[in-house]
This record gives structure tokens, C-alpha cells and sequence, in this order.
């Protein structure tokens, strides 16, 4: 049991005790510079509701999901296409692996820089190629600002959903793919009757990790957009973040981490199933 | 160091305040100091201060910028070489300054010589951790309207540095392009736009008015609210929402819609824009010339800046400016004794201001200074005086101290409004309510 | 899933994507496993088309990456750009060179890095041990909590931790990042050792107890040599979270501990203008170790992350 304590006490320090702490001042009036604070009952709560709570919670889903998805997708393409023998195969996948291993803030100036509105190189290409006609403010524009973000987030994370796919890919007997061939399978009836069910755990286990660190990703929604437009990329993370280090006002972070938090309790509920599952296996 | 118990009856309340501040700040020193340097009430600097120099911090966001850090580097060595002390540089950029700031001295990591922003002094300090230095300022030359710039709520929170103001700058090349002569720069917005219109004519993509579109420095926008009358805070009751906040804006969205002013535009963009020749006019303080000669491929640049008066509404109004500048705080705590005297030494020492100016080229704070050959014969300097900081203002909205906030949640509707989310007035209305809920 | 629980107890084949390593020996399998010897050539135009696609994707930003770095100051703001940089220059790189700030922001991170990387796999290890081979009361409940932690939100947790860090005057010091980046790295860490662990048998164990070999001693010198590729996988990701880490290193360490990504920030970003140039040569600089560190021991990371999905 004492092989326990190291690591449970850092998780009660640093995860339960500050989690709790900041839940509880979702119940009171409390500055981040000022010294005090007051008990108000469920005003924060209340105003965060009526706030922008639901566009937060839209913004912070789309958000998720696009870059759970759409990474998976192109992790998955890739991962496909480099388990065929095509020439210089094992070079791409090296090469394909340094997004993942560039840091997330220089992922976002990165980005920053493709996407700028006034010397970016993205409207470059796209008027050169005669797909716009006019330089686009990507990342200033509400109707963009969203898949600008998601876009650079999944240049990130799909080398990672590549890796995890191929190692599963080469998990699969070549022996029943043969098999399946010489009974007349097409490539499209073998993927899905012999390819996926040997992927399930994986293409589950990737999709849930990405999902549960992209709820609360931070890093690149703040240094590229900062939640702007007007708010049109702001999401959980980067509300609370900026609620309590930019407003000051650490009552309504609680109240907003609060919510969060009673949201998240439904994907828990969903994540220990899984883990459920795969312990009985 | 034996001053505080030995305070005379006769000193001053906000005096008496200061010292107990330093004496407060100091305690932990004065067990260890040498001797006190008997009394040396001669200089103004000594009598506040006393006391062997110690090390302390300084931190300015001017030490990230290539143009300006080494006038700031060249003032630390020489107060250094005077002092025989060891000055810690601390840095954060600009847009990230006073958060980080805030933090740090909330956390009691930072104490010593702050460069702040005049606009920042009053939520540093509503913390309490600022000190006074009204004693610092007598018999050093500061002018009246520099040493109130420093101030918030009546005290001398920061010894003045760099008082100016943000105008309107113009490339006289782009702008005798289309007729329009360094000195005849539009009076009114009327016109002001159609010169616009007409810059945008030379084609090239140029982008005719860099004005700030990015939420960090939408606060510009403040400015042309006032250019349109709205008072922006009359007391305590926020005005913005009132016809002349909405006409402005409605009008800036229709320079954005008419592409005269271009998105995705921050300071720094403005700048680099500028720099590069595509951008005919921007909006800077006079900090922007370095920047902008630095960045630019055209080495004759430097003549070509204008400052302008910024287009009033009707003919015969007063132009608007806000006025801009740097001060130097000093953060309670270990050094900040001797950061005082450092804050004094880099504002108003006559040699050190004048080999700054050389560098950087913002206007000093001195009379002295102000009236020397080197300034006095720096065209940009003074014209950007005479046209813009002359009838330049401070920002009514510094006067209380979640300044930062309001400013943002007013920022925040304005780009509302710019991108196409919500119209100008009920933006505005929104904003009004959430600014005044915070002016509390 | 018969098939998958032959696995050898380094769960996967070293090949799958080690651009350095693809000529390691394979461990012996029953069943050939991967590619087929043969596509038609549907699928190899689909798989060509996917790579040229999907691999543009990949790595035009990075080409952007380094052309950027690679072109002059006075050059960089003009548009259209140059998709090809006429006047190359390393004045961008030989200016960070020179830059003693940055090398601070290095020195940190590789310091933060580093000891969250150690602590992280001693923690984990430890309880990873302890959940793979002990049964007690509220184990499992335990486990769940400790997978659960990373979904608690972050950014939440860091206002209390900014006041706690700094009640006990741990805010601007290594030992704040360290500790709050090992919390971090523990449910990944914890999850990854306990399937390695799950693949040591327990006769083993039971041997040295036999030879009166004691508990800890067991772990040291039996169990965490024999999982010494998920202890390097725990290692790395650790590693990784340190080197990467944004926003807890703007907010908990000060000027003189911070890393590399706030210090990025600091440094370039500043009022004037951005030095993208500088900012892109740093960028590569700053992603060079982990890309090495990565690349040299990738094959552990993805077992690692693989053990217990592939397990099954």
C-alpha cells in the first residue's frame, strides 16, 4: 500500500484539493488580486447560465469533436496508405511524425503565420490556385475562426492517431486477408470484415483519449486566437482560464468550472464503462 | 535608517504614508544595513530614500523589443555603474505585461522598478503593493501634465517617463499620392474618408488605415467614440451606448465593410504594414517610429512619417488624442527602496533621459529635457506634440480600477459589431451595461 | 481476439513506424502480420493518393516552417510571399544563438523536463506495481480516479493550484512545474506500467519472495528491469508533457523558471512586432530535442500507448 502514497498524495494535491477549492468558490464573490471574499449563493452559477454558457458548451463540442475526428480520419487514411507496400513508406511515416513532435505554441504561431490575414501564405496559395479572390481574414472572421483552429489542432494530433493505427494495422493477420482474398473478398469487404474488428480497441482507445484531451485543450485556441473573434472560438478551457487570470474574478471561473465539471460527470460515466469493458476482456 | 520613529509632527499625511511604506518594505534590510549615511537631506533623492543601495528588479516590457532595449539597457548599466548595484532585467511582452505583472506581484515574487503603461496604475494599485513617490518628484523638472498623467486617484503612483500621447501617423509619400500634403492632412471625417477611398484607389492592395481590428488594441476604437462626442463616462455612469458610441462604431464597421481599414490588424500588424508600405496611415504613440524605420526595407522611411491631427466630426472641433505614456512604479518589498532612486535617476536625469531619447524618441518628462537642443530640433517629435499630444486626453475609463476589463468587454463588442455578429447598437448597449457593472 | 494474445511481452512490432529503426529484428510471430505482399492497383492508387494528399497536409506547414526561418527580416512581410526564399539567410538562427534569454528558457526546460520525467516513472511505477499485482479493498475504485484525473479540467485546476503554489512560496520555482506536470503525466503513466506489469508473471515474483527477497527489493531489481521499454514509454510521454506544457508555465513560473513555450512567447512576440523569422528558427530548435529523443525511442512510446489497447 505504501506504493501508493506518493502518488496518491500528488493527485489529492495538485487534482482533488485545488479542484475541489475552485468548485467551492463558485459560491462566492472572490477576486484573484483582492484580498476577501463573500458568500453569494448561486449568483454565479446563475449568471454564467445566462450568460453564454450554451454557445460555450456548442463552441467547446464542435471544437472537440472536429479535432477527434478529423484527425482520426486523416490518421487513419495515412495509416492505411502507409501500411501498403508503396515505395518510401517508412520515410513518410517519419516524416509524417513531426507535427506531433512540434510543441503546441509553436504549432500555433505556426499557424498564426499560414493563416494571417495580411501576408499569410494560405491566401497566397489559395489566390494563386484562383480558390479565392480575395485575401481572407481566417482566424478574424467568425464564419472561419473555428476551422482555422480546429484545422491547425488536427495538423497536430494526427500523426499520433496515425502511429497508434498503424501498430494496430500490423497487428492483422496477413494470413486471414489471404484467406478472405482467395474466397473472392474485395479490399472494402476484407477492411470491414477482418481490418476493423481487429482495429475496435484501438480506433476506441484513440477516439476516447483524444476526445477527453481535446475537451480541455487550451494551448493552441489561446495563442491563436485567444478565443476570439468575439468570443467564436472561446471554450471551456480558455473561458475559465481567461475569467480567472484576465477578469480577476475567480467566482465566476468556479461557476463555469462548476458546470463543466457536472457535464463531465456524464462522460465519466461513459469513460469507466469503457475502462469497465476492456478490464473484464 | 532610523527615519520612521523619528518622524517629525509636522510631516504630511500622504508623506508620512510613504514612509511608512518604504520603512514597511525595508524593515528586513535595516537590521543588516551599515551605518546610515547621516543625514543627507540636500538631494531629494537621499532624503527619500536613505540608506545603503541594494540590488533590486526592474521589469519593462521594453527589454523584449529590439529597437527600444538598448536605450533601457544603457540606463541600467549606468545606474549600475553609479550605484554599485546589481539590477535584475525582467521582461514580459506587452499584450501579456500587466497580467503576468499582476501575478507576479500578487505572488510577492516581484518587487523593485516596474515599467507600467499610465493606463495600468490604478489596478496595480488597488493590490496596495504600490508605493507613493510624490517625494521623489520635488525640485527634478517634471512638468505638471507629465506628473498628473503618473497619478491615479490624486496620488503619485509612478514617476512619469514617457508622456505622449497615440495619434494618427500618415506616409507622406502614399499620401502625396493622392493629393494630400504632410500639412493638409483631412480635418474632418468627411473627408477623412473620402482620402481613404482615394488611397485605396492606388490599388496594390495597399490597406489605406491600418486601425487596430484585433480585440487586444480594439480600445482605439474608445477614441473615436469621443471623436464623436460620446463622453465615454460622465461620474460614475458609463455612457457608452449613447448615440454618439453607436454612430461611431457604425462608422468604423463601415470603413471595415469598405475594406479602408483591413482585419486581422493588431499594433504590431499596423506596424509591420506601415513599415512595408502598405499601409498609408496607422494609429501609434511615438514609441512606433523606431519600430516601423527598424522593420522597414526602405531606409528613408524615418523622413517620411507624419504625425497628423486626428479628422474631428465638425470643422472647428478640438482633435482627439489619448494620451499614452510610461511610468515608472515602485512594487513594495526587498530593493524598493533603491528602485526608487533608480525610477528617479532614469526619468529625469537629464544625460540619461537625453541619451534615451537619442534611441528611443519619446518624449521626456523634464522641462529641461523637453526644452534641449535634441528634442527641440527633432521634427517628428515635435510636430507629433503640436498636432497630436497637445490636445491629447487620458482615457476616462482609467479611473477606475478593473480599467482592463471594461476596456475588454468594450473591445469585445466592438469586433461583435466589426465581424458581423450584432449590430453597433445593441453592442454598444451591451457593452455600456457590462462596462458599468464593472465600474461597479 | 485470439489472435492478439500471442504478443510477445514487448507488445509491438518494431517496425510499425521507426523511420531509424525499421531494420531492427522482428521477435518471432506465429501469424505474418501488416501489409500484404501484393495490392491491386486500385489500392495502390487510393493509398498514393491518400499520401499525397494527406502528407501535403503534413508537411507543406512544415516547408512554411523553414522557409520562413530562412528568410531576411525586411523580407518577410511582403506579399504575395515567396514560396521559395530568394536570398536565403541563417541570420535568424545566428541571432538565437546569441540570445542568453532563450538559452535560460532551454536550461529550464530541460530541467523541468527532465525530473517529470523521473518522478513521473518512480511514481507511476509504484502504482502501477501495486495496482497490477496486489488485490485490495477499493482498488478499482482507486484506478478509476486515477484515469479520471485527466479529464478534470485543467485550466480550473490552476486557479487554486496559483493560490496554493502560492501560499506556500512554490510559485517561480522548478519544483511547482515539476510536480504539477508528474500529476499529470500519472493516469497515462500509471495505465501504461500496469500493462506492462500485467505481462510479468507472477511466478516470478512468487520465486523471489520464496528467496526472501523483500518487496521492494523485488521491484527494484526484478520487476522494473523486466519493464524497463514501458519505463522508458512513461519516460518519454512525461517528458514530452514537460517540454510542451503552455499554460501552467506562463502562470506558475516567473521570468527566471520559465520554459521554452511561454519563454517563445516572451521573446518574440513583442510590442514592436513579431520577429516570425526568429520565432520559426527557435520553433525548430525547440522541437529538434524531442524529435530526436522521439525517434531514438519511439518504438517503446508506441508500445507502450499500444500495451493495453492491442492486449485487448
Amino acid at each position: 500500500m505504501l506504493l501508493l502514497l506518493p502518488g496518491v498524495a500528488l493527485l489529492a494535491g495538485v487534482v482533488l484539493y485545488p479542484l475541489i477549492a475552485a468548485l467551492v468558490t463558485a459560491f462566492f464573490e472572490q477576486s484573484l488580486v483582492l484580498p476577501g471574499r463573500t458568500f453569494v449563493g448561486l449568483q454565479n452559477i446563475v449568471e454564467v447560465l445566462q450568460g453564454d454558457f450554451l454557445r460555450l458548451l456548442r463552441q467547446t463540442l464542435v471544437f472537440t469533436l472536429g479535432t477527434t475526428i478529423l484527425p482520426f480520419v486523416v490518421g487513419f487514411a495515412l495509416a492505411l496508405a502507409l501500411n501498403t507496400k508503396i515505395r518510401g513508406a517508412k520515410v513518410l511515416r517519419g516524416l509524417m511524425l513531426i507535427p506531433w513532435l512540434v510543441p503546441g505554441v509553436v504549432v500555433s504561431f505556426l499557424w498564426m503565420w499560414i493563416f494571417n490575414a495580411n501576408y499569410g501564405v494560405m491566401n497566397a496559395l489559395l489566390q494563386t490556385l484562383g480558390l479565392v479572390d480575395d485575401p481572407q481574414a481566417w482566424l478574424a472572421q467568425p464564419g472561419t475562426a473555428m476551422g482555422a483552429v480546429i484545422l491547425a489542432k488536427t495538423w497536430q494530433s494526427f500523426p499520433w492517431m496515425m502511429v497508434m493505427l498503424l501498430a494496430g494495422l500490423q497487428t492483422v493477420p496477413v494470413e486471414l486477408h489471404e484467406a478472405a482474398e482467395m474466397d473472392g473478398a474485395g479490399t472494402v469487404r476484407r477492411f470491414f470484415a477482418i481490418t476493423m474488428p481487429h482495429l475496435k480497441g484501438i480506433v476506441g482507445l484513440v477516439l476516447l483519449l483524444e476526445f477527453i484531451w481535446n475537451f480541455q485543450h487550451f494551448d493552441i485556441i489561446y495563442v491563436l486566437t485567444g478565443g476570439g473573434p468575439a468570443g467564436a472560438t472561446q471554450t471551456f478551457a480558455t473561458a475559465v482560464y481567461e475569467t480567472a487570470f484576465q477578469g480577476y474574478d475567480l467566482g465566476k471561473a468556479g461557476a463555469l468550472g462548476l458546470l463543466w465539471m457536472v457535464l463531465l460527470m456524464a462522460l465519466v460515466v461513459v469513460y469507466v464503462r469503457f475502462s469497465e469493458k476492456g478490464e473484464e476482456r | 535608517m532610523s527615519t520612521t520613529p523619528l518622524m517629525p509632527s509636522a510631516v504630511s499625511r500622504r508623506r508620512m504614508l510613504q514612509l511608512l511604506g518604504i520603512g514597511a518594505g525595508t524593515a528586513a534590510l535595516a537590521a543588516c544595513a551599515p551605518s546610515a549615511p547621516g543625514s543627507s537631506t540636500g538631494a531629494a533623492s537621499a532624503a527619500a530614500t536613505g540608506g545603503a543601495k541594494t540590488d533590486f528588479a526592474f521589469s519593462s516590457w521594453s527589454f523584449t523589443e529590439e529597437a527600444a532595449a538598448p536605450a533601457l539597457e544603457a540606463i541600467v548599466k549606468a545606474y549600475q555603474d553609479q550605484a554599485g548595484v546589481t539590477v535584475k532585467d525582467i521582461s514580459f511582452p506587452y499584450n501579456e505585461y500587466i497580467n503576468q505583472l499582476t501575478l507576479q506581484v500578487k505572488g510577492g515574487q516581484f518587487t523593485g522598478a516596474a515599467h507600467v503603461d499610465v493606463a495600468w496604475l490604478g489596478s496595480l494599485a488597488a493590490m496596495g503593493k504600490l508605493q507613493d513617490l510624490s517625494a521623489l518628484t520635488e525640485g527634478r523638472g517634471y512638468t505638471d501634465a507629465a506628473l498628473a498623467a503618473a497619478q491615479f486617484d490624486g496620488v503619485q503612483y509612478g514617476l512619469p517617463w514617457t508622456i505622449g500621447a497615440i495619434g494618427l501617423i500618415g506616409n507622406s509619400d502614399l499620401l502625396e499620392k493622392v493629393g494630400v500634403a504632410g500639412d493638409a492632412f483631412p480635418t474632418t471625417i468627411d473627408e477623412f474618408e473620402k482620402t481613404l477611398k482615394d488611397l485605396k484607389g492606388l490599388g496594390g492592395g495597399l490597406i489605406p488605415y491600418a486601425a487596430s481590428t484585433k480585440a487586444a488594441q480594439l480600445k482605439d476604437a474608445l477614441i473615436w467614440m469621443e471623436t464623436f462626442g460620446s463622453p465615454l463616462v460622465d461620474g460614475d455612469t458609463v455612457t457608452i451606448g449613447d448615440d454618439a458610441s453607436v454612430e461611431a462604431v457604425t462608422w468604423y464597421k463601415s470603413l471595415y465593410d469598405q475594406k479602408l481599414i483591413a482585419a486581422d490588424v493588431d499594433r504590431f500588424d499596423a506596424r509591420s504594414l506601415f513599415a512595408q508600405g502598405r499601409a498609408a496611415v496607422y494609429d501609434d504613440a511615438p514609441v512606433g517610429r523606431g519600430a516601423v524605420t527598424e522593420e522597414s526595407p526602405d531606409k528613408d522611411l524615418g523622413s517620411k512619417l507624419v504625425p497628423v491631427s486626428r479628422p474631428v466630426l465638425k470643422a472647428g472641433d478640438s482633435p482627439r488624442a489619448l494620451v499614452w505614456g510610461g511610468a515608472l512604479a515602485v512594487v513594495d518589498g526587498e530593493g524598493a527602496e533603491t528602485a526608487a532612486d533608480f525610477a528617479q535617476f532614469a526619468t529625469s536625469d537629464l544625460d540619461t533621459v537625453l541619451a534615451d531619447y537619442e534611441v528611443r524618441g519619446l518624449p521626456p518628462v523634464t522641462t529641461e529635457a523637453q526644452q534641449s537642443e535634441v528634442v527641440a530640433s527633432d521634427t517628428f517629435g515635435t510636430q507629433f506634440n503640436e498636432r497630436i499630444t497637445a490636445t491629447s486626453t487620458s482615457n476616462p475609463f482609467w479611473a477606475f480600477t478593473a480599467y482592463s476589463q471594461i476596456e475588454t468587454v468594450v473591445a469585445e463588442q466592438v469586433q461583435a459589431v466589426l465581424v458581423g455578429k450584432t449590430d453597433a447598437k445593441t453592442a454598444m448597449q451591451k457593452a455600456g451595461e457590462a462596462a458599468q457593472k464593472l465600474v461597479g | 481476439m485470439s489472435a492478439t494474445t500471442q504478443l510477445p511481452a514487448t507488445p509491438t512490432p518494431p517496425s510499425a513506424s521507426s523511420p531509424a529503426g525499421g531494420d531492427a529484428p522482428r521477435p518471432p510471430q506465429r501469424l505474418r502480420r501488416g501489409a500484404l505482399r501484393s495490392e491491386r492497383p486500385g489500392v495502390r492508387i487510393a493509398a498514393w493518393a491518400t499520401v499525397v494528399v494527406c502528407g501535403g497536409f503534413g508537411l507543406l506547414p512544415v516547408y512554411w516552417l523553414l522557409a520562413t526561418s530562412l528568410t531576411p527580416r525586411d523580407q518577410v512581410f511582403s506579399y504575395p510571399p515567396k514560396f521559395f526564399p530568394s536570398a536565403p539567410t541563417l541570420d535568424a538562427f545566428a541571432a538565437l544563438a546569441s540570445n542568453e534569454q532563450l538559452f535560460g528558457y532551454l536550461r529550464n526546460s530541460v530541467i523541468v523536463s527532465v525530473l517529470t520525467a523521473v518522478l513521473s516513472v518512480l511514481v507511476s511505477a509504484y502504482m502501477g506495481y501495486s495496482f497490477s499485482k496486489f488485490r485490495y479493498r477499493g482498488r478499482r475504485s482507486l484506478m478509476y480516479l486515477v484515469l479520471a484525473s485527466q479529464m478534470f479540467p485543467q485550466a480550473l485546476l490552476l486557479v487554486t493550484l496559483y493560490s496554493v503554489f502560492s501560499a506556500y512560496n512554490l510559485l517561480n520555482t522548478y519544483t511547482a512545474l515539476v510536480l504539477s506536470f508528474t500529476t499529470f503525466t500519472l493516469p497515462l503513466c500509471v495505465w501504461m506500467l500496469k500493462g506492462f506489469f500485467d505481462t510479468i508473471p507472477d511466478e516470478l515474483i512468487e520465486a523471489a519472495r520464496v528467496d526472501g527477497a523483500s518487496r521492494l527489493r523485488i521491484i527494484h531489481s526484478i520487476v522494473l528491469p523486466l519493464a524497463a521499454p514501458g519505463l522508458i514509454a512513461a519516460g518519454l510521454f512525461a517528458f514530452v508533457r514537460g517540454w510542451n506544457d503552455f499554460v501552467f508555465a506562463l502562470t506558475l513560473a516567473g521570468p527566471e523558471k520559465q520554459t521554452l513555450p511561454p519563454g517563445l512567447v516572451n521573446t518574440f512576440i513583442g510590442e514592436a512586432s513579431t520577429a516570425w523569422p526568429e520565432l520559426m528558427a527557435a520553433s525548430l530548435v525547440v522541437s529538434l530535442p524531442v524529435a530526436i529523443a522521439f525517434i531514438a525511442l519511439q518504438k517503446y512510446l508506441v508500445g507502450g500507448l499500444t500495451a493495453g489497447a492491442v492486449k485487448g
